[in-house]
């Protein structure tokens, strides 16, 4: 069953990369390549938050570390724009890194308390990089763009995300029945139990930790050249942070396909709110939607058809 | 929970979804492809920074109907298509793409932060539109864009331009010889300190305080203390509205009485007067626009926003929105055409006449310094440099707290 | 000082975190919608802003009482409550934000009482007035709140349904109702903890957001659903941001704030004090 999933996912992206094609308006480019964004980053983020039961609310903080590492490397190295989009990769890797020696003393605090110290760890990174002048400070880094047409351009960064994102899926799938995974729903249902049953509970959220770090230092780098122009206010938004998690939790934490409906959802309604209604009662209905979701689906979205579909 | 009810309510999420998916995919219905001229962008009308895109949003609507009622521009009437970025980058990037490529609207306007400009000006460039805002400050206008003008710009380093050429008509001994500087750390706090960098050099003025403050400012009462502290008799509060109310009232209730106090961008927002009242009174800052110019235009705005909000002179952003709508307009009707090279050829080669004066455009998109002295005097702002604008006597040294 | 006030509004926020398990995101907004209420009141009546907080309580009490039912009653059968409400009552602050700036604009609002300014000098240190109204008003709060769970019958039965729900409940403690009212008096406090918030700082419709921050530092900090913890918690935290204004560039204030919660948290992650309450 879960491999016919993953075969579908196959699909969808070989349909979706084809997309471009079509040659549609670089806004779609666009508008895709932002809902991609949101599904690798709630994808991921659900590594560490469904997966584990440990909710960071500071993730923003390893996309903003990705876009703000892979911004200066390619200032500091002058790389020509093809190089400075693969400069993500390290620039991911230094968010794996932070996340490692970060998540070494904030994994052993449970419950709510983790979620407080992942906001604080997001702040102090945020402010950080603001006070550091070699960063950017509060000027924000600009990046050098390649001279192509644009349609190519937002092509590029559309087909460079969707891989992405397939990767962070495959991933995610993976994770979900390995042993690993398996470990992790252990945690969530019980840390002491699986302690007992010598689970190696630290390391297992440690890895699931700094995985979870990876693949969004990655599509910050990715979102950095996207945008030109970066400034700590916008990566390190603590409204992205919140965002993530609700996406992966209103979708339905713990499983591989939530976060996926989360984000899509979400950024779909969002967009299309917007477009269409006056800008207050757009945000109204947007929140109205919480609530009513919510009251109907409260376990998330998939928890809610898995129970039509008798399989509770 | 029923199956039957559970169906209902997947098929109803799904219908929504799919509603939603489809209002993206159907561009922006115009009431005829040729007729109107469609004016498009995002400004951040909710969230953060939705008061100031509010006011933008008026000033360009004003403009709208202004011209309308003439005939629209080059005969046709002007609509906008105006998106809520929610006061989100990213969004206003995608949104500025979405009007560009999908609306295919004939002009842009400008947005709101710097933030969002500086990300903005990038992807009209990219798509070759011209592109008339406030812009990012001065770093914004060195990347090399060709397409964007700022007119007017908000420049911080020109902010205090006029009040410093004030204070340097002060005999020497007047002056006040200590300073004390807090910003806020952020690219319009950074822009501000520049120029008092340049200006207390040459005026002589010792910088005793200079310090950043990170958003948000809770308490301003050691920074009030410091600076009584260190007999600074000059205060520079480069903040917004929120930070500059929180030292103002630290003044006040500390009786700090400098001879001078200047505020960067929040004491010209119209909430400054109505909430401070007294308390805001004797403020220094600087601006482009104000009602009290003498430029063509100034007049009718400060009719229309009397009788419509009930405020004595315009705000700044709205004047902003009205200013940045007219500077378009020339260069649309100056080239006689929509196409955007032409226009920006021409405002990069022509006179422009707006309610900030007159501008002409160097290579980077960006006019003379233009900057106009400031202060709040019995709860209007008025004009005191240059003196040809000079609505009222500076009050100088600033009068002791009233209890 | 700031810390003080902070706590008062924290104080609700912890004890429906507590009690019910709900960590309710639109306490904040609650809050706002107090502040608002409270400079309306003060702009058309004159009414002092104190006493706005104590009438806006009963108000703000039936109205969350309301909200209960409709709105937190329906999801406490979900597996993980706390999810569940972070998301509903997220939807829920963005609803009230929104209807503020239909109301009263998105224009930012300062309340001036008159005892706006004066400060109180004590030595080397300066007391503002409203902050000490604030101060005050937060103490009052709080010892209520504290004096309500300790002394009067439902007080009890509160704690009781928090420590031992269903020991509780075989004592004849109607969980739902306790839920609610709980809910309804975090609400209120809410109410008086904005106004304080507001005497201090302006306020605009998007203000919640960074008052959120700050209560979850306060109430993680004084422990979950622990009321002297949470003051306390406030206490410390403004003195830190005070003591490092007073020593530090200004700059590095908010960083070393922040940077010492964290600190803290990962040495003492069940707050300050054990869970008393």
């Amino acid at each position: 069953m879960e491999k016919k999933r993953l075969g579908a996912l196959a699909v969808i992206t070989i349909l979706l990369a084809a997309f471009p094609g079509l040659n549609p308006e670089v806004y779609y480019l666009s508008f895709m390549f932002s809902v991609f964004m949101y599904v690798v980053l709630a994808s991921s983020w659900n590594f560490i938050g469904g997966y584990a039961g440990y909710l960071s609310f500071g993730h923003a903080a390893f996309f903003g570390i990705g876009a703000f590492a892979t911004a200066k490397m390619a200032e500091l190295f002058a790389l020509t724009p093809p190089l400075a989009i693969f400069a993500s990769l390290p620039a991911a890797a230094l968010a794996a890194l932070v996340a490692l020696v970060i998540g070494y003393p904030c994994l052993k605090i449970r419950g709510p308390y983790f979620a407080v110290v992942t906001l604080c760890f997001a702040f102090v990174v945020d402010l950080a990089v603001k006070n550091i002048e070699w960063l950017g400070g509060a000027e924000g880094l600009w990046m050098k763009t390649m001279d192509i047409p644009e349609q190519l351009s937002r092509t590029i960064m559309y087909e460079l995300m969707l891989l992405l994102m397939a990767i962070t899926l495959t991933v995610a799938w993976w994770l979900g029945r390995s042993r690993l995974g398996a470990g992790l729903r252990a945690v969530r249902a019980d840390e002491e139990v699986a302690e007992t049953m010598a689970i190696p509970t630290a390391r297992l959220k440690i890895q699931a930790f700094v995985l979870s770090a990876f693949f969004p230092g990655i599509a910050g780098g990715l979102f950095a050249y996207y945008l030109t122009y970066i400034h700590p206010d916008v990566v390190f938004n603590i409204n992205i942070s919140i965002l993530i998690v609700l996406m992966a939790m209103f979708g339905g934490g713990g499983t591989w396909l939530g976060p996926i409906i989360g984000a899509v959802l979400l950024t779909v309604v969002n967009e299309g709110l917007s477009t269409f209604a006056q800008a207050e009662i757009a945000r109204i209905i947007y929140g109205a939607l919480f609530i009513v979701v919510t009251i109907f689906m409260p376990n998330g979205i998939i928890d809610f058809f898995r129970k039509k579909n008798g399989r509770g | 929970m029923m199956k039957g009810k559970r169906n209902k309510v997947w098929s109803l999420l799904m219908i929504a979804a799919i509603c939603c998916g489809f209002m993206i995919l159907i561009p922006a219905a115009g009431f005829g492809a040729g007729k109107p001229i469609v004016i498009g962008g995002s400004l951040p009308l909710t969230g953060e920074f939705a008061e100031t895109g509010q006011w933008i949003e008026r000033g360009m609507r004003y403009w709208a109907e202004e011209i309308n009622a003439k005939g629209g521009l080059l005969g046709r009437p002007v609509q906008f298509k105006i998106y809520d970025d929610q006061s989100n980058v990213g969004k206003a990037v995608t949104f500025a793409e979405k009007a560009i490529t999908v609306d295919k609207v004939d002009l842009l306007f400008g947005g709101y932060p710097g933030t969002a400009a500086r990300a903005v000006m990038a992807v009209a460039e990219k798509h070759k539109m011209v592109y008339v805002s406030m812009g990012g400050h001065m770093k914004s206008f060195q990347q090399g864009y060709t397409y964007s003008f700022g007119a007017p710009p908000l420049m911080g380093e020109w902010w205090y331009e006029g009040f410093f050429q004030w204070l340097n008509t002060l005999p020497a001994d007047q002056r006040p010889k200590r300073a004390a500087v807090y910003t806020i750390n952020n690219p319009v706090g950074l822009s501000l300190q520049d120029g008092i960098e340049r200006w207390t050099k040459y005026l002589g003025i010792k910088v005793v305080i200079n310090e950043k403050y990170n958003s948000p400012l809770t308490d301003a009462t050691s920074l009030i203390v410091k600076a009584k502290r260190e007999n600074c008799d000059i205060l520079f509060s480069n903040g917004f509205f929120p930070d500059g109310v929180t030292t103002m009232k630290a003044a006040k209730a500390l009786d700090y009485n400098p001879k001078a106090i200047v505020q960067g961008i929040g004491s010209v927002v119209p909430a400054w007067v109505k909430e401070l009242g007294k308390d805001g009174d004797y403020v220094f800052s600087g601006t482009v626009l104000h009602g009290k110019l003498n430029y063509p235009g100034n007049d009718k705005l400060n009719a229309y926003v009397k009788k419509t909000y009930k405020l004595d002179g315009y705000p700044l952003y709205f004047g902003f929105g009205y200013a940045w709508m007219q500077v378009l307009q020339q260069g649309v009707t100056g080239a006689k055409s929509l196409d955007q090279t032409k226009i920006r050829d021409w405002l990069k080669s022509h006179k422009v006449n707006t309610i900030a004066g007159t501008m002409t455009f160097d290579k980077y998109g960006l006019p003379a310094p233009i900057n106009f002295a400031t202060q709040i005097i019995n709860g209007r702002v008025e004009l005191i440099w240059p003196k040809n604008v000079r609505t009222r006597e500076p009050v100088y040294p600033k009068p002791a707290w009233s209890k | 000082m700031m810390g003080m006030v902070y706590a008062l509004l924290g104080v609700g926020f912890s004890l429906t975190w507590g009690v019910m398990h709900v960590i309710h995101i639109s306490h904040a907004a609650f809050g706002l919608l107090g502040a608002y209420l409270a400079y309306s009141l003060l702009q058309h009546f004159g009414v002092d802003p104190v006493v706005s907080a104590a009438v806006s309580a009963p108000l703000l009490f039936l109205a969350a009482c309301g909200i209960y039912q409709l709105l937190i009653k329906p999801i406490t059968k979900a597996r993980e409550i706390i999810v569940a409400s972070m998301i509903l009552t997220f939807g829920l602050a963005i609803i009230l934000e929104n209807v503020m700036v239909l109301i009263w604009k998105a224009d930012p609002r300062i309340m001036t009482p008159t005892y706006a300014s004066g400060a109180l000098i004590v030595g080397p240190f300066y007391f503002q007035h409203p902050h000490l109204v604030g101060f005050g008003m937060s103490l009052v709060g709080i010892t209520a709140v504290y004096l309500f769970l300790k002394k009067t019958y439902t007080g009890m039965a509160v704690r009781a349904a928090w420590q031992q729900p269903e020991a509780a409940q075989l004592y004849g403690v109607n969980l739902y109702r306790i839920s609610m009212i709980t809910f309804a008096l975090a609400v209120s406090t809410a109410g008086a903890g904005g106004i304080g918030l507001a005497l201090l700082n302006s306020f605009e419709p998007h203000s919640h957001n960074l008052w959120l921050i700050y209560l979850f530092l306060v109430v993680i900090v004084g422990g979950v659903g622990n009321i002297v913890g949470t003051a306390l918690a406030g206490l410390i935290i403004g003195v830190i941001t005070g003591l490092s204004m007073a020593f530090l560039p200004f700059q590095w204030v908010n960083l070393v704030t922040f940077g010492l919660l964290m600190v803290f948290l990962i040495f003492r992650p069940h707050g300050l004090f054990k869970q008393v309450v």
